[in-house]
């Protein structure tokens, strides 16, 4: 361990420091507001780190590589954990029972997703997504008196563990045939005379191929809640306490699809035709089931849910058109890391302000009835959340367009025209239920019993998340230029 | 020619794979062919030897049990590693000495937290937490 | 880069409507108002600055220079896209067009608007910006920006405001444009990246895209994209199923922006991008273009007199008339294209002018059915008198705008397909048929005690009487607005020969 290692590791270090001091000041001294002080420091701390490494590259250990795209990513997922925090504060501070642990599992679920981030080994990748997942369990289920929230726990766990267990396996057959589980040794080891992989390489090897690459995909299709892999997707998302929605939403699928698109690239899997296939079978399936879901949803948060299928099947476009382009499929990382930020900084708002709504009114409001009318009630988080839909349903002057036009790109310069269709399928029927959202708010508000009257730290993120979101949009040069010379 | 070597090495585990699920099929197998089948009403009891049970089987344990049994297994795992490093000390130096340093100070951390907010008070917990919440 | 500025006031403006509110009742109308005004006069203080002559001087499509305004700044380095802003004689009509009807439609909702009034404005203000972006924009990217952009607060416009199916019709309207326009941003980045290929940088300017040597088939695919896109927009049948029900729904300025100045933004893509960015590929294609337009004509026409509903009928009669604008464009001759802009303007004020009538009507009566109405010329004389002229106008009759740019379509398609003019010219027959209809279902007939509403305020006369002197003037005098078109015309004509 050189100084440099401990630079490259500081963001994981101000983590795990904030968790340990949160604990002891949890056992001492139960506040929830000092908690949220301590959690809030320990994030600006963990960015202010993270600022300062972000032209770092370096190699720590075999598990950790920290680049200037892993940092952009974690400094989204810091930036929106911080967010998330402010969030939950208003949705705990009046709600009965111990709350101080739920902002310890939101740090350590934040450590995870950093760990998955900048996972280069097979082990690394295990280790952030099960840090992630095992304290997602517990914020999950954090409001026990809920039965919703209970089974919402209890789906996630099993199905979680049981998507593990596959991705692990999967992992194990990778290991046989490569013999490493470091990812660019899994590309030489690919590569080796005695797995060649082709049609003429030997029989064995292509079959545990297969089969390990089924599973890994299998796993990650479930992490990120690709169809058909998607069921547990929207009841947990009900059943989560709101704020919890956003992270599971946001930070927990970025930071996977973080860690995939790494390994993608690293690995070289775009030259495996099985797992493009794949991939694309994946796409298409997620697009349309996603899309077609959501129509009928009266919850906010099952909408989203399935809104969030669709998107990760438009996200899969840029692996998958990737090969095709460029010989090492680097092209995939430009397009889809704006896309994820977009994505994420979009969907918080509009969970941010479902939590705001929940906050307010002190149960789980996540009904179309319960933003109606709030184009009068409330016009600047109505704009906001104006903001967000639109961007979801990829109008221009949002992040969400720049995606787009990323995605139709990679698609048109690949010659990926069936997905291509698909996709605008996909959103024409996405902007149905992204406009009956903003239809309701439009409505007469005496129609909603619930009310909104967010505190001051919830409505200034939110509206830093808008200007964001419309930041991305209007002038993404800047980030477009940083990710192109990172790559 | 070395990838039927590898082929080879690895043949001898799908053989011996092989082998057991035969063995426990056909052990199966056989026993549900020429097993004898008898139809009273002792069948389903215990064995003879056995105690005949008493009640339903569904009984609420106490969820201390439950909290023993989840420390019992955070504290074994933790003496795996601890147990890992000592056989490696002297290789792995003051690194490795450090490393468990702070490895022990988060189970302190740990322990202490536990200790505070009472997961460690036998019986009492259920009853100061209904006391906290109402 | 001055034209910024008009685009700058109106959303400005928007803004500042919607503030007003708070401070009194019905200041955001005036607001609106008096940005519209200071926009047009800004438009009118940069063409004070440009030299008479180059008005009447033939530019050069491919040269930036020639044009009337330029100007462009770096956007999107990464992807070649810029800030690029011009303008020409084509679209120096629709702005004015645009702005015109922009202030008709703010007094058209004077008194109808009587909740959430500062958002109602704000909403006016930013269409008007979208649209007029769309008339100036000449990046592809820029131009399909304000393209959707303009969507967003139309539709909150029909879904807060529109009367009884409004949800159902909004929907229908945003998905139909926003699914064709997914179209065309892929045939735009399809294009781009072909030529970015052939010349080794991204860019997505207008100029630079002309200059495309796409093989044929390519071509046919990424111009039916565009076509789709505009089409849809324009109405062309059989994409024309959004507009009856978006233009029944929605309030009276909301009808008037859409088909006043909504739909020329469709034909104003098909004679800018359509066929001069693939020339080609629009020559084999004009054929089954005609043919919809020719359909589109009569078709529209014979719904048209099916109508029981007075602004639903008037919807069908805009199908029909932009049928013409499709012949004009794809006759790709300068008269026929010439009648097609003339047609844009005149078809602009005549609906505007019929749609502020059906509003007027519905806040009075509260229905829209003509089986309802009947006599109301007694009680309403001036109206009455308005909505002759305006219904004669909009059937072609000699002497007002429409007449002129009919003749001039038809004129300019005898010379490329005689058969399809002599069908299409059935379609002003039909227009005659459905027209008289309207009038003498509302306005005459035995008059009906019970029905005494009010007649037009003096505000709402100013503005008829605005348009009606409009009309008259393009009937009388087209070379005015002939004029300013024509060098455009006569580049592109010159240029591009189908």
């Amino acid at each position: 361990m050189t100084g440099t290692d401990f630079l490259a590791l500081s963001p994981i270090i101000a983590l795990a420091v904030g968790a340990s001091v949160l604990l002891l000041q949890i056992a001492f001294l139960r506040n929830l507001k000092l908690t949220t002080g301590i959690t809030v420091v320990t994030f600006l701390a963990c960015l202010f780190f993270l600022f300062y490494i972000t032209k770092l590259n370096h190699q720590t250990t075999p598990l950790l590589l920290v680049d200037p795209l892993s940092t952009f990513f974690s400094i989204v997922f810091v930036l929106c954990a911080c967010i998330t925090t402010f969030i939950s504060y208003e949705y705990l501070k009046n709600r009965p029972g111990r709350n101080d642990e739920f902002f310890l599992l939101v740090v350590l679920a934040t450590m995870g997703s950093i760990v998955l981030t900048y996972a280069t080994h097979l082990a690394s990748f295990i280790l952030g997504l099960e840090l992630m997942g095992i304290a997602l369990y517990g914020l999950i289920a954090y409001p026990h008196q809920d039965d919703m929230s209970l089974e919402a726990a209890i789906k996630y766990l099993v199905l979680s563990g049981a998507s593990s267990a596959a991705l692990l396996f999967g992992f194990a057959l990778l290991y046989a045939i490569t013999g490493s589980l470091f990812f660019p040794d899994l590309l030489s080891g690919l590569a080796s005379p005695e797995v060649a992989v082709g049609p003429q390489s030997p029989f064995w090897a292509r079959q545990l191929i297969l089969l390990g690459s089924a599973l890994i995909l299998a796993g990650i299709s479930f992490k990120l809640s690709l169809a058909p892999f998607h069921m547990w997707t929207p009841d947990v998302y009900e059943g989560s306490p709101a704020p919890i929605t956003g992270f599971l939403a946001t930070i927990s699928k970025g930071a996977v699809f973080a860690a995939t698109l790494r390994l993608y690239v690293i690995g070289e899997f775009h030259n495996f035709p099985t797992i493009v296939t794949g991939l694309t079978i994946l796409s298409i399936i997620s697009i349309l089931v996603g899309n077609l879901l959501a129509l009928r949803q009266e919850n906010i948060k099952r909408l989203l849910a399935y809104s969030s299928i669709a998107h990760f099947g438009y996200l899969l476009i840029a692996l998958i058109a990737a090969g095709t382009l460029t010989p090492n499929g680097i092209s995939a990382i430009e397009p889809s890391a704006y896309y994820l930020a977009g994505y994420i900084f979009t969907t918080l708002i509009a969970t941010g302000l479902i939590a705001a709504i929940s906050s307010s009114n002190n149960e789980e409001n996540a009904n179309l009835s319960d933003i109606a009318g709030l184009f009068w009630k409330n016009p600047l988080l109505a704009l906001c959340l104006s903001v967000s839909l639109l961007s979801l349903a990829g109008i221009p002057l949002t992040a969400g367009f720049i995606g787009k036009l990323y995605i139709f790109q990679m698609g048109v310069e690949a010659g990926a025209w069936l997905l291509l269709s698909i996709l605008i399928i996909g959103s024409g029927i996405g902007i149905y239920y992204y406009l009956r959202l903003i239809f309701s708010m439009t409505t007469d508000p005496s129609s909603s019993r619930s009310t909104l009257a967010p505190a001051l730290p919830v409505t200034v993120s939110l509206i830093t998340l808008t200007i964001l979101v419309l930041y991305l949009g209007i002038y993404p040069q800047p980030l477009m230029e940083y990710l192109l010379w990172n790559t | 020619m070395e990838n039927l070597a590898a082929e080879q090495s690895i043949l001898p585990v799908f053989v011996f794979f092989g082998a057991i699920l035969l063995l426990v099929a056909t052990m199966l197998g056989i026993a549900s062919v020429l097993g004898e089948r008898k139809q009273t009403k002792t069948t389903d009891l215990p064995y003879e030897s056995g105690i005949i049970a008493v009640g339903s089987s569904q009984v609420r344990l106490s969820v201390d049990f439950f909290l023993i049994a989840i420390f019992f297994v955070i504290f074994d795992l933790e003496t795996v590693f601890i147990f890992a490093w000592a056989i490696a000390f002297f290789e792995l130096g003051w690194h490795g000495y450090l490393a468990v340093v702070v490895f022990i100070l988060i189970l302190t951390i740990a322990l202490i937290y536990e200790w505070k907010s009472g997961a460690l008070n036998w019986g009492v917990k259920s009853q100061t937490a209904r006391k906290e919440t109402s | 880069m001055e034209l910024l500025n008009l685009l700058i006031i109106l959303f400005i403006g928007g803004a500042a409507a919607w503030v007003g509110e708070h401070f009194s009742k019905g200041l955001s109308r005036w607001i609106s108002l008096l940005f519209i005004a200071v926009a047009a006069v800004s438009l009118l203080e940069m063409l004070s600055n440009i030299p008479a002559p180059t008005f009447l001087k033939d530019p050069i499509t491919k040269d930036p220079t020639t044009w009337l305004i330029h100007g462009r700044a770096d956007w999107i380095p990464r992807f070649g896209i810029s800030f690029e802003l011009a303008l020409d004689g084509l679209s120096l009509l629709l702005v004015v067009l645009t702005l015109f009807l922009g202030a008709v439609s703010v007094i058209a909702s004077w008194d109808e608007i009587d909740k959430h009034q500062g958002f109602f404005q704000a909403n006016i203000m930013w269409t008007l910006t979208g649209v007029i972006g769309v008339f100036i924009a000449l990046d592809l990217i820029l131009f399909f920006l304000f393209w959707e952009v303009m969507l967003v607060p139309m539709y909150l416009l029909i879904a807060i405001w529109g009367h009884e199916d409004k949800a159902k019709a909004a929907m229908k309207f945003f998905i139909f444009t926003q699914v064709s326009g997914l179209l065309m941003l892929l045939a735009m980045i399809t294009l781009a990246i072909f030529v970015k290929d052939a010349n080794g940088y991204w860019s997505f300017s207008y100029f630079d895209l002309l200059d495309n040597n796409l093989t044929s088939s390519l071509a046919t695919f990424i111009m039916l994209g565009f076509f789709i896109g505009f089409t849809v927009k324009l109405p062309g049948f059989p994409f024309h199923t959004w507009l009856p029900d978006a233009h029944t729904q929605a309030p009276t300025a909301g009808s008037v922006i859409l088909a006043g100045i909504l739909l020329k933004t469709g034909a104003y893509g098909l004679i800018r991008f359509t066929v001069p960015l693939f020339p080609e590929a629009s020559i084999a294609f004009a054929p089954i273009a005609i043919l919809l337009g020719a359909s589109g004509v009569v078709y529209g026409a014979i719904l048209a007199f099916g109508q029981t509903d007075f602004k639903r009928l008037v919807a069908y009669s805009s199908v029909s008339h932009m049928g013409f604008v499709l012949l004009g464009v794809f006759a790709w001759n300068a008269l026929a294209i010439q009648g097609a802009v003339m047609q844009l303007v005149a078809h602009g004020l005549s609906t505007a002018a019929l749609f502020m009538i059906a509003g007027a009507l519905q806040h009075r009566l509260h229905t829209r059915d003509l089986q309802k109405m009947g006599g109301l010329w007694q009680s309403m004389p001036r109206m009455g008198a308005l909505a002759m002229f305006f219904i004669a106008a909009s059937l072609g009759l000699p002497g007002m705008g429409n007449f002129i740019a009919e003749f001039l379509v038809l004129a300019g398609l005898f010379q490329v397909y005689p058969w399809l003019a002599v069908v299409s010219s059935a379609g002003l027959i039909t227009g005659a048929i459905y027209s008289l209809k309207l009038i003498q279902e509302s306005f005459q007939g035995a008059p009906d005690d019970t029905l005494t509403p009010p007649d037009f305020s003096a505000l709402a006369m100013s503005a008829m009487i605005a348009m009606l002197i409009g009309l008259i003037v393009l009937g009388i005098f087209p070379q005015l607005v002939l004029d300013i078109s024509q060098p455009v015309i006569n580049a592109l004509t010159s240029e591009i020969t189908l």
